[in-house]
C-alpha cells in the first residue's frame, strides 16, 4: 500500500497581538513537531483533547494553513506551494452547522460546489443525485438549506465533501450535533469509501467510533503525539480504548 | 478562469444578496432616501439639471454602498458561515470566485440608478433629460467596469483581515464625497482634489455628467474616458498582484476563518 499522507516534524504556530498602543504578543504552538503517515486505502484516526491541534493538523493537510514548519505531503504533493495539485482530489468535512449556504437549496449549494470543483455538466447532476440518495436528503433537495434541522445540515456537509468524489476525504468531528441514525449512517458512508479504496483521516471524540472504524490512529496532546498504532495496540491492557485514553492523557499532563 | 464557475457564482451570488434584507435596503430604500435628500439640497441652490446631481448622485451613492456592504461584506459572511474556506480549497480560481460574486452584486446593484430615477419622477415630476444618450450607455459601461475593478482589489485586501466590516463602513462616505458623486469634486479642498483624481470613480462620474448634459468637447470625454480606462487597467494589475499574494498570506496569517 502506498503512502498518501506523509507528516514529518511538523508544526504550526499562531501569533496574535493584543492591545492598542503596546502591542502585546501572543504565541501559540498548536502543532509541535508531530509525524505520521497514512497508506492509500485507510481508515486513520487522529484522537486529542479539545486545542490538542487535531483541527490546525487537519487544515494544514486540507491546504487552508500553512505549516511553520516541517513537511505536509498530500498525494506526494506539498500542501504549501503544491495545493493545486491536491485540491481536485481530496475535499474535507468540518463538523458542525457552518459551510453550506443557508439561502440556497441542498440541490442548489451541491450544485454551486460542483461547478467549483469543474465537474463536466453531463456528469454533475447525476452524481448530485446519487449523493442526495445517499446522505438521505432526496425528499428535501429542493428546500432551502435554512429551513434545515441541524442533522439535514450536516448531512449536507457530508454529501458536499463527496460532490468531487475524493481519493481523500478529511473529516473534522463529523458525527458532532448528528443523532444516532445519522452517525450510523456517516458511518456506513465512510465504511463503503474504505471499500472503494478509499483514503478517510477523521477526528472524532468518539471513542467507540474509533474502535469501530479507524485502522491505525495517533493520540495528540497539547500539539505532539502521544501514542500511535492500532486500535487494539493501544488499548493494549486496559478495559477498554477510552481507559486506555484518559490514562495517557492524564500522564502526558500530570 | 473558467467561465462556468464565474456564471455559477455570478448566480448564487445574485440569489444569495437578494436574500438578505439590508442588501434590500441599500439596494430599494437607499437610491430613494438619497434622491429625496439631493433633490432637496439641489432644489434650494438653484440647480436644474437634476438628472446629473440628484438622479445620478443617489443612484452612484446607491450602488457604492450595495457594493460595499455586499461585495466587500461577503467576505466577512463567507468567513463566519465557514464557506470561505471551502471555496479558497476547491481547485477553481479564487480570484475567479471573487469577481463572479463582485460582478453579479455590481450587476444587480445597477438598479439603485433605476429606482433614483423612478424617485425622482414620480415624487417630483422633474424634467429628466439624457444630452448623449450613447455616450452615456458608453460611459456607464465604464463606470460599470471601473466599480468591478476597484471592489475587487477591495475585496481582496478584506481577506487579509478578520476586521473587515469595520473597514467596509470606513470605505462607503469617503468614496461618495472623494468622487463626487454627490456634488463636484472642484468644490473639495485642493489637496484632497489630489486623492480624487487618483481613484477612477471620479472619472467615470464626470463621464456620466458630462453625457447626461450632452457631450460638447469630444476631445474631453475621451481623455477622461482614456484616464479612466487606464486607471482601471492599473488597479486591475494591482489586484492580479495583490491576488497572488493574499493566496500565500492568508494561509500564513490563518484568516480564512474565524478562530
Amino acid at each position: 500500500m502506498d503512502t498518501v499522507i506523509e507528516v514529518k516534524e511538523l508544526k504550526r504556530t499562531y501569533v496574535t497581538r493584543r492591545g492598542f498602543l503596546k502591542k502585546e504578543k501572543r504565541v501559540v504552538q498548536a502543532v509541535d513537531g508531530i509525524s505520521f503517515e497514512v497508506r492509500r486505502g485507510e481508515i486513520f484516526g487522529l484522537l486529542g483533547q479539545n486545542g490538542a491541534g487535531k483541527t490546525t493538523t487537519i487544515k494544514m493537510l486540507t491546504t487552508l494553513l500553512a505549516p511553520t514548519a516541517g513537511t505536509c505531503k498530500v498525494l506526494g504533493c506539498d500542501t504549501f506551494g503544491q495545493e493545486k495539485q491536491i485540491r481536485k482530489r481530496i475535499n474535507f468535512i468540518f463538523g458542525g452547522e457552518m459551510g453550506v449556504y443557508r439561502r440556497l437549496s441542498a440541490r442548489d449549494n451541491l450544485r454551486y460546489f460542483s461547478n467549483l470543483y469543474l465537474i463536466p455538466r453531463k456528469e454533475r447532476d447525476v452524481r448530485i443525485e446519487k449523493i442526495l440518495k445517499l446522505v438521505d436528503l432526496a425528499d428535501r433537495a429542493d428546500d432551502l438549506a435554512e429551513t434545515y434541522s441541524k442533522g439535514m445540515i450536516q448531512r449536507l456537509q457530508i454529501a458536499r465533501g463527496l460532490i468531487n468524489d475524493p481519493e481523500i476525504l478529511f473529516m473534522d468531528e463529523p458525527t458532532v450535533g448528528l443523532d444516532p441514525l445519522g452517525a450510523r449512517m456517516l458511518r456506513d458512508i465512510i465504511r463503503r469509501l474504505k471499500e472503494q479504496g478509499k483514503t478517510v483521516l477523521l477526528t472524532t471524540h468518539n471513542l467507540a467510533e474509533v474502535e469501530e472504524l479507524c485502522d491505525r490512529l495517533i493520540i495528540i496532546n497539547k500539539g505532539k503525539v502521544v501514542a500511535r498504532g492500532t486500535p487494539a495496540e493501544i488499548k493494549g491492557c486496559a478495559q477498554s480504548l477510552e481507559d486506555a485514553y484518559v490514562k495517557l492523557i492524564e500522564g502526558v499532563s500530570a | 478562469m473558467n467561465l462556468a464557475v464565474l456564471c455559477s457564482t455570478m448566480r448564487v451570488q445574485m440569489k444569495q444578496s437578494f436574500a438578505r434584507p439590508m442588501f434590500r435596503f441599500c439596494l430599494i430604500a437607499n437610491p430613494i432616501l438619497n434622491t429625496i435628500l439631493l433633490y432637496e439640497m439641489y432644489r434650494s441652490a438653484g440647480e436644474e439639471n437634476f438628472m446629473a446631481y440628484v438622479v445620478l448622485g443617489a443612484g452612484l451613492m446607491g450602488l457604492w454602498g450595495c457594493i460595499c456592504f455586499s461585495s466587500a461584506g461577503d467576505i466577512n459572511r463567507e468567513r463566519y458561515s465557514g464557506t470561505l474556506a471551502l471555496i479558497f480549497a476547491t481547485p477553481a480560481s479564487f480570484p475567479g470566485i471573487i469577481l463572479g460574486k463582485i460582478i453579479g452584486n455590481t450587476l444587480i446593484s445597477l438598479l439603485t440608478l433605476g429606482i433614483s430615477l423612478l424617485t425622482a419622477v414620480v415624487l417630483y415630476q422633474v424634467p429628466l433629460t439624457l444630452g448623449s444618450p450613447l455616450y452615456f450607455l458608453l460611459a456607464l459601461l465604464a463606470a460599470v467596469l471601473s466599480f468591478v475593478v476597484i471592489s475587487s482589489m477591495v475585496a481582496c485586501l478584506l481577506t487579509l483581515s478578520r476586521k473587515t466590516e469595520l473597514y467596509m463602513n470606513c470605505i462607503e462616505i469617503p468614496i461618495n464625497l472623494l468622487c463626487g458623486f454627490a456634488f463636484p469634486v472642484s468644490v473639495l479642498p485642493g489637496a484632497v482634489r489630489g486623492i480624487s483624481r487618483a481613484l477612477s470613480p471620479t472619472y467615470a462620474v464626470e463621464l456620466l455628467r458630462m453625457s447626461v448634459w450632452g457631450v460638447n468637447d469630444l476631445a474631453a470625454f475621451w481623455n477622461k474616458l482614456g484616464i479612466l480606462l487606464g486607471l482601471t487597467a492599473l488597479y486591475a494589475v494591482l489586484s492580479g498582484l495583490l491576488y497572488r499574494r493574499i493566496d500565500r498570506r492568508v494561509r500564513i496569517a490563518a484568516t480564512l476563518e474565524v478562530a
